[in-house]
């Protein structure tokens, strides 16, 4: 008989293996809230700034993994293709 | 030019940001910076225990790890020292027998590695906030940017 057992929060970890990607979201969310809360003028504009910042970050991870894939998987092995 | 007084150091406000994330500025009379600090310091690190389980805080086989996470304070030490001592077994997490619900489960892959990274970062911004609590705040004031 095979059983499963519940996820039990903060003990298990999450089951999110093949989604790992979109864990880059809450990530860029809390270092935003943080670095934004010291650096900032004035609170006024806090959400806004957070927000515009949780997106470069996003961008700028996303650009970098796309940038990762052009290296390795057509400039690498257009440069040094591999013997027949 | 007249240049605004620089403020003393605040040690008071120091201590408070190591003890707890945003303590320090919720001293300093700034409750609104203190609950996004509180917020983004604490959401990454519960939040990399939740991706990861209680195994990504582990000062005895990630040590290197630990030491930056660690930096969130003694919250960091107590979820470590419960780990080690009410999950763990005889320093081991003990693996899942048929029939016996282990205390909890060991994370592999990348959820681990995210997890991890999490609670790192979390620790390693709670650095920035402490410095800023302790030294005198180098925000420009809305007056002082439009001088310059």
């Amino acid at each position: 008989m095979i059983t499963t057992l519940a996820w039990r929060p903060f003990l298990d970890p999450i089951n999110l293996h093949d989604w790992w990607y979109l864990l880059l979201f809450p990530l860029a969310l809390g270092i935003s809230l943080t670095y934004r809360a010291v650096r900032q003028t004035s609170m006024d504009g806090y959400p806004r700034a957070v927000l515009s910042l949780t997106g470069q970050i996003i961008v700028g991870i996303s650009a970098l993994g796309v940038a990762s894939y052009i290296v390795i998987i057509v400039l690498v092995p257009m440069l040094t293709p591999m013997p027949q | 030019m007249p240049s605004s007084p620089r403020p003393a150091l605040d040690p008071i406000a120091g201590l408070l940001a190591i003890v707890l994330p945003g303590a320090g500025h919720l001293y300093r009379g700034e409750p609104k910076r203190a609950l996004g600090i509180a917020a983004g310091v604490l959401g990454l690190f519960f939040g990399g225990i939740l991706i990861g389980g209680i195994d990504v805080i582990d000062s005895k086989e990630d040590r290197l790890w630990f030491a930056g996470q660690a930096l969130v304070g003694p919250v960091a030490i107590v979820v470590d020292q419960v780990y080690q001592n009410a999950i763990k077994v005889d320093g081991q997490l003990p693996e899942p027998t048929p029939g016996e619900t282990p205390n909890a489960t060991r994370s592999i892959g990348k959820v681990n590695e995210i997890g991890t990274l999490y609670a790192t970062i979390a620790g390693m911004l709670n650095l920035i906030v402490i410095l800023d609590a302790f030294l005198p705040p180098r925000r420009l004031r809305e007056d002082d940017r439009r001088v310059v």
